[in-house]
């Protein structure tokens, strides 16, 4: 059980890093794709196992 | 969408992707590098946690044993270093026993890296070096800082309050994940509670007599260069507190492990099993909230003119001065602790012998540095090498 | 160059690199990210990825929490179900001003007491009372007012406030003995704001609400509300009374559970990827500090510069820190949020407790006072939530106006606890 949850985990940041990736791509404001690069990497590092 | 916005959005994505990989491959490498460990005379057999629990199997935690002396009718005891990993002269002290120490009766079980998981993670927030170097007559022995608590890459998430089995104490719902907070763990629970409980099943079968748990603390908390030990064992710890302090050249007090503190290995081992655990503080002013520029400096000398600072105004509960605190110094006063504690065991017990030889004492460590007992791997045969 | 001069030196320098980035007109959370990167350049350390990195994911798993909570809460906005509840209670207790306080201040308390996030009280009940309270003739500044000054006590309120957590823990003290210490200050504030500020509140002219009041879908009613707060309630309450054969969901999952609930129970079709973006977009300041200020943590430590704060703060004589808790508290609040806790409430519980104080009482007390600081700049994120969900359209300064008398109300009951601590220890009981 507690594997599936943090499979479940896993999936939450990847949908949450899509969104991230999408808005970026959208996005018309330089801070705001910095920003949104920036809060989208400890979710992708957590995602790529790294950290 | 013009030519500028894609182009910028082109750069930002080429930075963000340079400082991914290059973030990445800082934090695989030390998630993953190799500690080696040479076997030491006295070493008859490396076991592993899952020979005793077979449910922590497969995981980071499987944590290595290994086991000095022969003699299973005599007495044994538990060396726990590294169950906080952030605190490394419990690990370094747990290697010089592996690679130096031999059995004159009894038998030392030791584990090195405790919560091998939190070996391999740095405290985000921390700005903790990822790892750290001892120095050696044959070059350099690298070590993974760890953090106190195992990686979230092994156990994840944490609940939303942690309520301790099996006393229902509430705790910070972090310390799920602090092996000094799981105790005595349970074979359904999470990574960190089943480690513990591995390790509870160990203590039984193995009929161990006494648990020794190597910790550092930050000058700012009260419990500090103290033995804290189950009530069962209080004679035991006042004597060889009052021997440490007459022969070993530094002074150490003792503490009762309080009712009221659950999940700590000093209550719930001396609890749920017939052992009676210990569990050593030495001084480690990297870990203070006051504590000035955080590096591998700071880590190996306990120097730091900020919790200096905090000391002249009464704050601390250790002396500090502009020696600080080596390393050697503290891995020097945990094995002569364990030293003292032995032989005031085997005095105490003499149908339950521990003896041990070579376990160098303090007055040693500090003259020679821990460098000096610590063995080179690339001398060593491949069937004596273990890698933490 | 001793490591106080050169700690200060690296601290100007953070704090020069701060305003500047204010002062060309870049948002908190990249003057902040500016600030860290200039602090690591002056200690030495040219661009260390690896801390940057480690920084930026200190607080993943409370991003994580923000998420779910928001795409939960505008689910059921887009549901329709904001807008029923709101019509349902202003019909029925649209005359009895004290029963309606009461229940919108136990309706504030509850999502923040159980998340330990008071950003989780505006977004899950603090939108609906928002309406109620504007209804009520109450201007938007003191709506702000009440609902951030509420959430803030929510988050301190039992059983799960974080500051008080991740200080026992950083000192190694049980989190044991905090419920009644917790909740006796938390229930009063709220109970003294809510009268303090609404005092002025009118009868709801009901017939002019609900006909401006968005009408819901046909089909919504009670049930369809309730379901996901019921299912929340029961995620967390289960894992209470079966911690040991209940798994461990964790708050972000029992937030996302709570969200496919409200989806599937809505009497509309929603597109969820559509408000799944328009949630991570409307989040992006929030989260964005968070992961700011992590890195800013971060490098604070690596340079000495948090050190420094910490030693000259609990170096201080104790009445001095004691009367200078109303402003140390928020404004660390405000500059590291919960990082605060580790970085100042350790030390400054090891100080009470050296002093003989009841650490367990006052750290309850520094608890209630922490949260005010979210409100402040240079982050002020529960504050900008706040005046976002409610709508104001006045200048930020008129909001903190509002929060200044019964905040410090909050201040005073607060630093008591801490002076009267060793008095108050008998209720530090469970």
């Amino acid at each position: 059980m507690a594997t599936l949850i943090t499979i479940l985990y896993y999936f939450m940041v990847t949908f949450f890093s899509i969104c991230f990736i999408y808005n970026f791509i959208k996005s018309k404001k330089w801070a705001e794709e910095l920003l949104y690069l920036i809060v989208l990497l400890p979710f992708l590092l957590r995602l790529f196992r790294l950290k | 969408m013009n030519s500028t916005v894609k182009q910028r959005k082109w750069l930002f994505g080429l930075i963000f992707l340079v400082v991914f990989i290059l973030a990445g491959i800082s934090f695989y490498r030390s998630r993953h590098l190799p500690e080696p460990v040479v076997l030491g005379e006295g070493v008859t057999e490396v076991k592993r946690l899952s020979n005793y629990f077979s449910g922590i199997k497969g995981s980071i935690n499987d944590a290595r044993i290994y086991v000095l002396g022969q003699e299973t009718d005599g007495g044994s005891v538990l060396i726990l270093g590294g169950s906080h990993p952030e605190e490394p002269a419990g690990r370094l002290a747990a290697w010089i026993i592996i690679e130096n120490t031999r059995m004159k009766a009894g038998r030392i079980f030791v584990i090195p890296t405790a919560n091998p998981s939190a070996s391999t993670s740095t405290r985000p927030g921390g700005a903790y070096p990822p790892d750290y170097s001892i120095k050696t007559s044959w070059g350099e022995q690298k070590f993974r800082q760890g953090d106190r608590w195992s990686n979230p890459l092994d156990q994840w998430p944490d609940p939303e309050v942690y309520i301790h089995y099996p006393s229902r104490q509430q705790l910070a719902y972090m310390d799920i994940r602090n092996q000094n907070r799981t105790w005595p763990g349970r074979p359904d629970g999470l990574m960190t509670e089943k480690t513990c409980y591995a390790m509870t099943q160990l203590i039984r079968q193995e009929r161990i007599d006494l648990v020794i748990d190597l910790h550092e603390a930050e000058l700012q908390y009260p419990v500090i260069s103290t033995i804290v030990v189950h009530p069962k064992g209080q004679d035991l710890a006042a004597l060889a507190s009052m021997t440490i302090s007459a022969e070993e050249g530094f002074d150490i007090g003792v503490e009762y492990s309080p009712e009221a503190l659950r999940g700590l290995s000093h209550r719930e081992i001396g609890d749920w099993t017939e052992a009676i655990p210990l569990l050593m503080e030495t001084p480690e002013p990297f870990l203070d909230a006051t504590r000035g520029k955080t590096d591998r400096n700071l880590l190996l000398t306990g120097q730091d003119e900020f919790v200096m600072k905090a000391g002249k105004h009464g704050l601390l509960f250790e002396k500090l001065d502009e020696r600080g605190w080596p390393i050697d110094v503290r891995v020097g006063r945990h094995l002569s602790s364990i030293a003292v504690i032995l032989k005031t065991w085997s005095e105490l017990r003499p149908d339950r012998l521990i003896e041990a030889e070579e376990i160098p004492r303090y007055s040693e460590i500090v003259e020679k540095t821990i460098g000096f007992y610590l063995k080179n791997p690339a001398e060593t045969p491949a069937n004596r090498l273990f890698y933490e | 160059m001793s490591p106080t001069l050169s700690a200060l030196l690296i601290l100007l320098v953070m704090v020069a690199a701060y305003i500047a980035a204010q002062l060309f007109k870049l948002s908190t959370e990249l003057s902040i990210f500016v600030a860290a990167v200039a602090g690591a350049l002056a200690g030495g350390h040219w661009l260390p990825i690896r801390h940057l990195a480690e920084g930026a994911i200190t607080y993943l798993d409370i991003c994580l929490i923000f998420l779910t909570a928001t795409l939960f809460m505008n689910l059921v906005r887009e549901a329709g179900g904001v807008a029923f509840a709101v019509r349902s209670i202003l019909r029925r207790f649209h005359h009895q001003k004290v029963v309606l306080f009461l229940l919108l201040v136990i309706l504030l308390l509850i999502p923040g007491a159980l998340t330990g996030a008071g950003s989780v009280t505006v977004l899950v009940t603090g939108s609906l009372v928002a309406i109620v309270l504007k209804y009520m003739g109450l201007p938007e500044t003191k709506v702000a007012a009440i609902i951030f000054l509420i959430a803030g006590l929510s988050a301190a309120a039992p059983p799960v406030s974080l500051w008080a957590m991740m200080t026992a823990a950083g000192i190694n003290m049980p989190y044991v003995g905090f419920f009644l210490p917790l909740l006796i200050p938390c229930l009063l504030g709220a109970v003294a704001v809510i009268f303090i500020l609404g005092w002025k509140a009118r009868p709801v002219d009901l017939q002019k609400a609900l006909e401006e009041i968005p009408e819901p879908p046909e089909k919504m009613n009670w049930w369809r509300i309730s379901l996901p707060f019921l299912v929340f309630l029961l995620l967390v309450i289960a894992g209470r009374i079966f911690p040991f054969s209940f798994p461990v969901l964790g708050l972000p999952l029992i937030f996302a559970l709570t969200a496919l609930t409200a989806y599937l129970a809505s009497p509309v079709k929603l597109n969820i990827w559509k408000i799944s973006l328009e949630t991570t977009k409307q989040l992006l300041p929030l989260i964005g500090t968070l992961t700011c200020v992590g890195i800013l943590v971060q490098i604070m430590t690596l340079t000495g510069v948090r050190g420094l704060i910490a030693v000259s703060v609990v170096t201080l004589p104790i009445a001095v820190v004691i009367a200078s808790l109303f402003i140390t508290l928020p404004v660390s609040e405000a500059v590291l949020m919960w990082g605060a806790a580790p970085v100042l409430g350790v030390p400054l519980v090891l100080l009470f407790n050296t002093r003989g104080l009841n650490p367990v009482i006052a750290l309850a007390g520094m608890s209630i006072i922490w949260p005010l600081g979210d409100a402040l700049p240079p982050t002020a994120i529960i504050g900008r939530l706040t005046v976002d969900v409610v709508g104001v359209k006045e200048p930020y300064s008129k909001f903190l106006k509002q929060c200044l008398i019964p905040g410090l109300i909050i201040i005073a009951l607060g630093t008591l606890m801490v002076i009267f601590s060793k008095k108050l220890g008998f209720l530090a009981v469970f």
